[in-house]
């Protein structure tokens, strides 16, 4: 992970950002290396990973070094507590946040605005998730490994769900076969709670030749692998794909992603790494770059990851 | 799974939002925008499918409601987690508040006057302020909505806290020496989902206890280092597993804890601390009613553990509360302290989940959850922990 707190250090030298203020766990993910505990959905934001362009120190929000690489010694953890004034008070204790300039930060709420301004006085705060967002787009060979072992481990969970599809059987079962697979590899984090057939899956029977559009994935180890195919429900079940060589034709370094996304209908291209990466139409395509692609056209969906490469990509 | 208690979901997203509106007026706030997946989902019953957090971010719901009680205005990328409950015509598209064109969108609907929010993006930071609007910060008017639970949320924890305990009997039927940790949450995943469960939302924690804080991992606060997450460690016998985990039934946190050993029956020690911890949650019990504060819960639970060491863990609390969040007030026992605990009173309606933690240091602990809703006569307890082993 050392890599990408260079990349981050540079970034922020480049922007003339003095010190990140993280929240979100992708992002503290990235720069710290840090292993935490997983929560679904959305967290208002609190400072719980402090980097300092002038020391190349990160401090972290944390109660135990569990899940912390030995790079950050013990004394720039920092316990969680109840009172945001506390935490503003360990941020502010951090060597180099007071007296910093320019800061960058991945959310607010007004009530922390209030606190951090009244703590850091006369910084300029900037956003600091259009920074990471730039540092996290291309991938080093380390971090191509961490995506194609999930992406191998949401292979494995979409074979389990072909193994419980049949004429009869019920949306939640294919979920719970994806999700079963998914913990017996070793990997517990579900990436989306997936579409079987429906966005919000029931328990009603599936039948005979229905077609069956899955996209599930999985977060092993903080990388994102998610897979998205159609099966036709039959015993054994048959894969119906959707033409993407389209799309693919035009997947290569210095193509918009306006361009991908308007090459046929129903195409959807995100940036994929620790988890789901935006890009805008205008974002251009640059070499290790990760993407899944997908295209949804006559009830059929299906996808691929790629990485970007000069002349064109590489499936992962 | 059949319930035998009534639940009126639309009633339930009607009395939500009456009470957001009420919390509205009394706190003069004329409009409350609201990000947080959770927030949306409490005032407007709009779902999303729960997604790591890079997703969840850029693809969460919106909401804006006035304080006229007019219909909310929600964004949404899930038109099929709009209940039938919201007027369509409010329903829009689903916007990113992660760039400016979709901040500015935002950010040109918020009507005149104090305009209440509870998080922001930069980029909305920025549409506001170039909008000439000082947004104010919408915790109040969350915490005086949410903190008092309707039948009807009741009952959807009520659900939420059985399915995850009828999950748990198939889980611990297969815990034994050289099983996985992750084996126990692929069990429980396929169990929660078959039994109609739409998301999880806490990677379910099954922690292997030392004896002896010191024997690690570092601890930055000097008690016991709990939760952590979840690795494919092999369970051994005579292992001591502390449980934890947390599902949604419509929207609303059931929470499982439990002390569970690997391979054999608990030893005197251990039934001596599960003995210790049920005295203390009774006595914990006992004070709840209306009228009883915080400070009066944590009060008699130093009182029960004989005033060694406080019996919950010094980074969390002795009891938070549910609901559409797995930990939201009211707090117990944080280290807001022993004064905030004071003015904290209890009302019919409010949620605690209680998690003391008995520790012997050099000879482990046990921990265990009990929910309990504040009723007008006391207290009813929502879990059914099973004490199998423990007698």
């Amino acid at each position: 992970m050392r890599e990408h707190l260079a990349r981050t250090l540079a970034a922020m030298s480049d922007a003339d950002v003095d010190v990140l203020l993280l929240g979100r766990s992708p992002n503290v993910r990235y720069v710290s290396g840090a292993n935490q505990l997983a929560l679904a959905g959305t967290r208002p934001f609190a400072p719980a990973c402090v980097v300092v362009l002038g020391t190349g120190a990160v401090h972290l929000l944390a109660t135990t070094d569990d899940g912390v690489p030995p790079d950050i010694p013990n004394d720039h953890l920092f316990p969680t507590s109840w009172n945001p004034a506390t935490i503003v008070g360990h941020v502010a204790s951090v060597p180099g946040v007071t007296g910093a300039r320019r800061i960058g930060v991945d959310g607010m709420t007004p009530l922390m605005d209030g606190l951090l301004r009244g703590a850091l006085g006369g910084a300029e705060w900037v956003d600091g998730e259009s920074l990471l967002r730039g540092v996290r787009r291309v991938k080093s060979e380390a971090d191509l490994v961490g995506l194609r072992a999930a992406l191998a481990v949401a292979h494995d969970a979409l074979g389990a769900v072909r193994d419980a599809l049949r004429p009869g059987a019920a949306e939640v079962t294919l979920k719970a076969a994806f999700e079963r697979r998914m913990a017996e590899r070793g990997v517990t984090t579900p990436s989306v709670e997936g579409q079987f057939n429906s966005v919000f899956p029931g328990d009603g029977a599936l039948a005979k030749g229905e077609l069956v559009p899955v996209r599930a994935g999985v977060v092993a180890d903080g990388w994102e692998g998610t897979v998205a195919t159609t099966f036709v429900c039959a015993d054994p079940p048959r894969e119906r794909t959707a033409r993407l060589d389209d799309v693919l034709a035009r997947c290569r370094a210095g193509a918009t992603v306006g361009d991908l996304r308007n090459a046929a209908d129903g195409v959807t291209v995100d940036g994929v790494g620790l988890g789901h990466e935006e890009l805008a139409d205008g974002d251009v395509l640059e070499p290790a770059m990760t993407l899944t692609i997908e295209r949804s056209a006559a009830d059929v969906l299906s996808g691929v990851t790629v990485v970007v490469t000069a002349d064109g990509y590489e499936p992962l | 799974m059949k319930f035998a208690g009534e639940l009126d979901l639309g009633r339930m997203h009607r009395e939500r939002r009456a009470r957001l509106v009420d919390a509205m007026r009394a706190q003069g706030v004329d409009a409350l925008l609201l990000l947080g997946q959770q927030n949306v989902a409490y005032a407007t019953g709009v779902k999303v499918p729960a997604a790591e957090q890079g997703r969840a971010l850029h693809r969460r719901p919106v909401a804006l409601l006035t304080a006229d009680g007019e219909e909310p205005c929600v964004w949404t990328w899930e038109p099929g987690g709009v209940p039938a409950t919201l007027a369509r015509s409010r329903v829009n598209g689903g916007v990113d508040l992660e760039w400016d064109d979709g901040a500015g969108s935002v950010a040109g609907e918020l009507p005149e006057g104090v305009v209440a929010v509870d998080e922001l993006t930069m980029p909305l930071a920025a549409a506001a302020r170039a909008a000439g609007r000082v947004l104010a910060d919408a915790g109040g008017v969350l915490t005086a909505a949410k903190v008092c639970k309707t039948a009807d949320e009741i009952e959807c924890l009520r659900r939420a806290q059985a399915i995850n305990e009828a999950a748990m009997v198939d889980v611990q039927a297969m815990l034994a020496p050289g099983v996985r940790a992750t084996d126990l949450t692929a069990v429980f995943y396929e169990r929660i989902f078959e039994l109609g469960i739409s998301s999880n939302t806490v990677d379910p924690i099954w922690q292997v206890m030392p004896r002896s804080i010191a024997d690690g991992p570092y601890s930055a606060t000097g008690d016991v280092v709990f939760p952590t997450p979840t690795t494919p460690r092999v369970l051994e016998r005579g292992d001591v597993v502390f449980v934890d985990t947390g599902i949604a039934y419509e929207g609303y946190q059931s929470d499982f804890g439990h002390t569970w050993v690997v391979g054999e029956e608990p030893d005197a020690r251990r039934r001596d601390q599960a003995a210790r911890w049920r005295a203390l949650v009774s006595a914990v019990v006992e004070r709840i009613k209306p009228g009883a504060t915080a400070r009066d819960l944590t009060r008699v639970a130093e009182e029960v553990e004989g005033g060694r060491r406080r019996p919950w863990l010094a980074h969390l609390y002795l009891a938070h509360g549910t609901g559409t969040d797995s930990a939201e007030m009211p707090f117990v026992g944080t280290d807001l302290g022993d004064a905030f605990d004071a003015g904290l009173v209890l009302e019919a309606g409010m949620v605690l989940v209680l998690e003391p933690v008995i520790w012997d240091d050099g000879h482990g602990g046990f921990r265990a959850e009990e929910i309990v809703a504040v009723t007008e006569g006391g207290a009813e307890i929502l879990t059914r922990l099973d004490w199998t082993g423990y007698a």
